[in-house]
């Protein structure tokens, strides 16, 4: 049987992460995380609430900076980096985020939204504009390219931040509660097109509360009290 | 790329149009108070151009000392004596100057009267319109003889000046022969107005129409600009040895140099101007901080939108720029409505001298942009450095 070198995309030892509140105490959130997530796989990040998901998806996504640790992006050492080119250019290119709910630019429409990424990755306007129509017919909202948030559903904005991490053709798709907002029926929808993202080769990395939508993932990573508990936990039948 | 950045600078004001227009109509106001008050300090400086024009920066006028009309010895005798002894003054006249009326017919027109040597037409830049003006010999023979303003012999010869010529009319009582008629000046000095004015031989005015109620004066011509001071010099001196004043007493005359009334009216109106500028400045500033309060609640409103644009991949100075675009639109818009509104109502502030110039909207443009830019910095240096998880976190 021929061996395959599966490369580590996101691979984090020692993380650790804490905030200060107002009065100078410390909160520390994350104690040392280890995370090994290779090319191509999807992950989702299961855990109760201030565990520590959400800090760690900051750190993934290079929102917040890490207090100690090392963070290796693509095999590359990036937990120290600082200036704000290198920091936008990863969130730029590298990783595209979906949210909870939708974080879509109200006074743009579904087409510029989806263009935005580009824009600051420096595309020009017609080439942008073409990508971006292409992927929201690919989401089924072709014909609602020209409308503004307020006028699309919860389901059809969720697509439309989809397509918008798709635009730059980035590794890492990082999504944060993605059916947090919506009904059942439109969270299946939005899993099964989160799901076809491997088919992509798309790394997907997803914070859930969610059995049901956890169960798409390949692996779930557990999480409690800053600590990952198990890296392939396995869901109760 | 950038052109885009304005673009949507604009479609934000626009969603915010009431707020928008509000902190517009200060920028609008400041940048048509500059023009207006540009407009009216130019117009403040031509009005003295042409009340000087026909003063050469190197005329001296000796006047007796305040007060001292009566009893001065300031007279006709001063203009020999200095022109035959001076090295820097090439021309000069005597001067009587009163007012009386001028007749002809049943018209009648109050006026100055002024008495003068031949010389007094050309050391006043006084060009003639028809006929002729005195000469010397008719100075000394007292000729019953008179050179008209525009503005005198318009008004008695029925709105054609020229009619004037060889009629005669009545000069403070005395009938007197219209030999020439003045073209049209404009201009005034203290109580010398050219267009109101009838000119006459010295001795005629001094002896037969004004008598002692004249105020005399004399004007001189150095040879150049360049020497008119040490002119003022020499003149003091030969009007002190002329005039056998003892070293212990004080001039009985007091000298006037043409460059220094003119600087002098200048600086005043530039003082003017400056004043009313700083004032519209100031209200351009005021209306800066106007901005710069707008755009911090616009940053405040749209700091989740700073956070997604973080999130997807914005660096500090693409928000930094459409921050700053924002204010800069805002303020150009408002600088270019400001501008137009300026202009339209320059014309209704004749009355006040203004007149239209480039200065005013170039000032109150640029310093519109300027206040945009220095007052926009802030807001936009703050939205550039949120940090993206605080503010996608915002509502």
């Amino acid at each position: 049987m021929k061996k395959t070198t599966i490369e580590s995309v996101i691979k984090m030892k020692g993380v650790t992460k804490s905030y200060w509140l107002s009065n100078g105490v410390e909160v520390p959130v994350l104690h040392g995380i280890d995370l090994d997530i290779k090319k191509g796989e999807f992950v989702a990040l299961m855990g109760e609430s201030g565990g520590g998901k959400s800090t760690l998806m900051n750190i993934i996504g290079f929102l917040h900076a890490l207090d100690a640790g090392e963070y290796f992006l693509e095999g590359e050492e990036l937990g120290r980096a600082q200036d704000d080119f290198t920091l936008s250019f990863i969130r730029n290119r590298k990783i595209g985020f979906i949210f909870q709910q939708f974080n879509l630019v109200t006074k743009l429409t579904a087409l510029e939204n989806v263009a935005l990424p580009s824009f600051y990755a420096g595309k020009e306007r017609v080439e942008r504009l073409a990508r971006a129509q292409y992927l929201l017919n690919s989401m089924g909202m072709g014909d609602r390219s020209h409308h503004r948030p307020s006028e699309l559903s919860g389901g059809q904005q969720q697509r439309v931040s989809i397509a918008r991490s798709l635009v730059n053709d980035p590794e890492i798709i990082l999504a944060d509660e993605p059916t947090g907002a919506l009904d059942s029926q439109t969270g299946k929808e939005v899993m099964k097109i989160l799901s076809e993202f491997k088919d992509r080769g798309k790394t997907v990395v997803m914070v859930t509360h969610d059995a049901h939508v956890a169960a798409y993932a390949d692996r779930i990573v557990f999480m409690k009290d800053g600590l990952v508990l198990d890296h392939d936990y396995k869901l109760k039948k | 790329m950038k052109y885009e950045l304005l673009i949507m600078a604009a479609k934000s004001l626009k969603a915010n149009g009431a707020r928008t227009a509000l902190s517009m109509l200060g920028i609008v106001i400041g940048v048509a108070t500059v023009i207006a008050v540009v407009g009216i300090g130019v117009g403040a400086k031509q009005a003295i151009e042409e009340q000087y024009k026909n003063l050469s920066v190197n005329t001296l006028m000796v006047m007796p000392t305040r007060g001292n009309a009566a009893s001065t010895r300031v007279s006709e005798e001063d203009v020999p004596f200095v022109l035959g002894n001076s090295t820097l003054i090439e021309k000069g006249t005597a001067m009587v100057m009163g007012n009386d009326t001028v007749t002809y017919a049943k018209e009648e027109v109050s006026g100055s009267v002024v008495g003068g040597q031949a010389s007094v037409f050309e050391l006043l830049n006084l060009k003639l319109l028809g006929g002729r003006t005195f000469t010397e010999a008719e100075v000394s023979a007292r000729g019953n003889l008179v050179v008209l303003g525009y503005t005198v012999a318009e008004s008695l010869f029925d709105d054609v000046p020229v009619d004037g010529v060889g009629q005669f009319v009545t000069v403070g009582g005395r009938k007197m022969e219209v030999i020439g008629v003045l073209e049209e000046n404009g201009s005034s000095v203290g109580p010398m107005t050219p267009d109101d004015t009838a000119y006459l031989p010295y001795s005629t005015a001094e002896s037969r129409v004004l008598g002692t109620k004249a105020q005399k004066l004399l004007m001189f011509h150095a040879q150049s600009p360049d020497v008119v001071m040490l002119a003022q010099d020499e003149l003091t001196q030969l009007l002190r040895e002329n005039h056998r004043l003892r070293d212990s007493v004080a001039d009985d005359f007091r000298i006037m140099d043409a460059g220094s009334m003119v600087s002098s009216a200048t600086e005043s109106t530039d003082t003017m101007s400056f004043l009313l500028t700083s004032v519209a400045i100031i209200v351009l500033l005021v209306s800066g901080i106007g901005i710069m309060n707008v755009m911090f609640v616009t940053v405040a409103e749209r700091t989740k939108e700073i956070g997604i644009m973080k999130a997807i991949g914005a660096q500090r100075q693409d928000i930094l720029l459409q921050f700053l675009l924002e204010a800069v639109v805002l303020s150009m818009v408002g600088g270019l409505l400001g501008v137009a509104l300026g202009y339209s109502v320059l014309p209704f502030l004749g009355d006040y001298g203004a007149v239209i110039s480039a200065e005013g909207g170039l000032l109150g443009f640029g310093f519109s942009v300027v206040v945009g830019i220095v007052f926009g910095f802030i807001p936009a240096l703050k939205a550039s450095r949120l940090d993206p998880v605080d503010a996608l976190r915002s509502e």
